[in-house]
């Protein structure tokens, strides 16, 4: 590992400072960082660590919930208030990792967690991720775990996080402090597309700092579902998962949210989707309709073909799981 | 045996020591020819609060390094071989302060201790009674730079002179004796005649630069002072010697590296000891309550729970983490919740009944 100046803050306002200077990285629970520090992926000259900061909290806020930043996995997974209105939410965290790096990861981590592309993970290879204008190994390489949506020709790593999958479907907002002061980012807008510059993942400027995440007051939010396919039973990321939630009364939908995993570059709100349950009964037939068209769009490579058949079986049966639709 | 006499680098031969143990018996540094020693002096008093506890978690490390470790203090003389429990030799009021002052002279430290002088040293000393490595300590801080000279001493001790191959073994024996004598002082913190850690935020000055850090195993507090980058499992197992926690993939996805910090299970690979700092760490030799083992431990042995048993120290942690989780009780749930343990024998089977024998067992 690259060594490094370690700084210890105890305060927003010196986290943000800490966090400007060139070269710098934050740590909460380590478990992303690290590993890509031992891999030489990552190689700041200093690292502040803000697990001092009081974001551990999940309480009501504003009728919806706000999750503070540094707030582990499990701890969140099992909150009450998480469990009972945004199910979708635990839910996607248990399927993610393992109970170890759950106790340690943190919610702003989990956000702002790098792809596992192994050509991004292997400094000798061509990554326009890692090393910009270097060129994409896995365009021709083995694809299979690749991106179908949100894909462009400098990128096609897949964003591997669970967790903000369900925010997606969930309509949360990212909370942060910046040398500008704090604003809310609805998470729609946390993540970029690569587009030419899949380096920068996020909107983050230096020296922003997540303070919290909220989730919104709404109330179908309590009928929500994460569905996760993966090559193991356990700890593996997605090949396709899906966040549903849906509002039906008198078998028809009110209204859905949908989003989708293991798939595409981002968090992926699949919004065609969304408009083409609303309204209509809610049966397997207009499950399939629906989730076909969050495929449309769909760009597979010579490995991953097979995900576009699988992430529409995912959705099928997250949606007909929510609805309890068989 | 091939231990340290690696590096004749330091010719000097250590100094005689008789000591009157009562009983008629009479400590000579002889008695232990043919076998390296640990030679540990403390001068002042109180200094020592080596329990069968802090020791027993050095038994497995001793226990085929074939030194022997000897305590010379105001409060008792011990020995430990690395086959038997620690015995005291002599207790303090047995001790004669004239043979005491003799001894503790002959080693450089002030009797009795102050004015400032060193008042405990460590010498490590060889086969033919050559001294090997040596360092002192006063009781005026400097905790620092003889914790960073005695890892030098370790990294001199483990670098091969030009003209001579190490064995395997005589490099495993060799960093075993460094980080033993650095658990050794590292004990004195528990007594608190150590600085304790500053509550000021750590800041190191520069890249690279150490930091102090006081981490708490098992019970017990270690000062050490170390690179930012090194992370807990590393500290673990090359600083304090506790072995038992092992690098599988050191990436977070084995779960052989797992320890309880407050409580819970985490993978020591992917957490700096810097993190940690003043947090409770329990590892794998912190389980057993002297020589009664855990439950889970029993559990393992009973339900033959393991092959080559690499993974073992890992599963076991990660088990007690997940009964205080109560979150498995099914044979399918604890599948599921043990699934950052991996198990190359395939043992899995039965893991999940050593878990599930704890579980009802209660």
């Amino acid at each position: 590992m690259h060594p490094f100046q370690y700084v210890r803050v105890r305060e927003s306002r010196g986290a943000v400072d800490a966090g400007r200077a060139a070269e710098t990285s934050y740590l909460a629970g380590g478990t992303s960082i690290l590993d890509l520090m031992k891999l030489g992926v990552e190689r700041p000259n200093r690292i502040v660590d803000i697990n001092a900061l009081p974001y551990q909290k999940v309480e009501e806020s504003a009728g919806g919930v706000a999750i503070g930043a540094l707030a582990r996995n499990s701890d969140v997974a099992d909150h009450p208030l998480i469990k009972t209105r945004y199910p979708a939410i635990s839910q996607a965290l248990l399927s993610g990792a393992s109970p170890q790096l759950r106790n340690m990861a943190s919610m702003s981590g989990n956000l702002l967690q790098r792809t596992r592309c192994p050509y991004f993970r292997e400094v000798a290879s061509a990554c326009n991720k890692r090393r910009p204008g270097s060129g994409c190994a896995a365009m021709d390489g083995y694809n299979r775990m690749h991106a179908i949506l949100g894909t462009s020709a400098s990128c096609i790593a897949v964003h591997p996080s669970d967790l903000c999958v369900a925010l997606m479907a969930l309509e949360a907002s990212v909370h942060t402090e910046r040398p500008a002061g704090a604003r809310a980012i609805p998470i729609a807008d946390f993540h970029r597309l690569p587009e030419d510059h899949p380096e920068l993942e996020t909107v983050l400027e230096p020296g922003e700092v997540i303070t919290h995440i909220t989730l919104p007051a709404t109330p179908f939010f309590s009928r929500s579902r994460y569905v996760k396919v993966r090559d193991r039973a356990s700890f593996a990321f997605a090949l396709a998962s899906a966040a549903v939630a849906l509002d039906v009364a008198q078998g028809r939908v009110h209204a859905a949210r949908v989003a989708l995993g293991g798939v595409a570059t981002k968090p992926w709100r699949s919004v065609e989707t969304e408009q083409a349950l609303v309204g209509e009964p809610a049966t397997l037939a207009t499950f399939e309709r629906a989730a076909a068209l969050s495929v449309a769009a769909a760009q597979t490579r010579k490995h991953n073909v097979f995900k576009v058949a699988l992430l529409k079986s995912t959705l099928v049966r997250a949606l007909s799981s929510v609805a309890e639709v068989t | 045996m091939g231990f340290l006499h690696l590096t004749p680098r330091l010719e000097r031969r250590a100094t005689p020591i008789a000591l009157t143990l009562g009983g008629g018996r009479t400590l000579r540094l002889g008695a232990f020819e043919g076998e390296p020693v640990v030679l540990a002096l403390f001068a002042r008093a109180g200094a020592v609060a080596f329990s069968e506890e802090t020791l027993g978690g050095l038994r497995a490390e001793l226990r085929g390094l074939g030194a022997v470790l000897a305590l010379i203090s105001r409060d008792g003389i011990w020995c430990f071989r690395p086959d038997d429990e620690l015995e005291l030799l002599a207790s303090a009021d047995e001790i004669s302060e004239t043979e005491l002052a003799a001894v503790f002279a002959g080693y450089g430290l002030m009797f009795p201790a102050g004015g400032g002088g060193p008042d405990r040293a460590v010498y490590v000393i060889d086969h033919e009674q050559r001294v090997q490595f040596e360092r002192h300590a006063g009781p005026g801080g400097g905790l620092g730079d003889l914790l960073s000279a005695l890892r030098s001493a370790g990294r001199a001790l483990l670098a091969p002179p030009r003209d001579f191959a190490l064995s395997r073994r005589e490099v495993l024996i060799s960093s075993l004796v460094a980080g033993f004598t650095l658990a050794l002082l590292d004990g004195c913190a528990k007594t608190g005649t150590l600085p304790e850690a500053s509550a000021a935020p750590v800041g190191a000055a520069e890249t690279g630069a150490e930091v102090d850090v006081t981490l708490d195993v098992n019970g017990v507090r270690h000062r050490l002072r170390l690179e930012p980058r090194v992370t807990l499992l590393d500290a673990l197992r090359e600083r304090l010697a506790l072995t038992g926690t092992k690098k599988g993939c050191d990436q977070g996805q084995c779960g052989t590296c797992t320890v309880l910090v407050n409580g819970r299970r985490i993978n020591s690979c992917l957490t700096l000891a810097v993190m940690v700092e003043a947090e409770k760490i329990v590892t794998i030799e912190g389980l057993a309550q002297g020589e009664r083992l855990h439950p889970m431990q029993q559990a393992f042995i009973t339900e033959d729970a393991l092959q080559c048993g690499y993974c073992t120290p890992g599963q076991i942690m990660s088990a007690v983490g997940l009964l205080r989780e109560r979150r498995a009780t099914s044979a399918a749930e604890i599948r599921e919740h043990m699934s950052g343990n991996l198990c190359r024998c395939g043992a899995y089977p039965n893991i999940v009944a050593a878990i599930q024998r704890v579980g009802k067992e209660g």
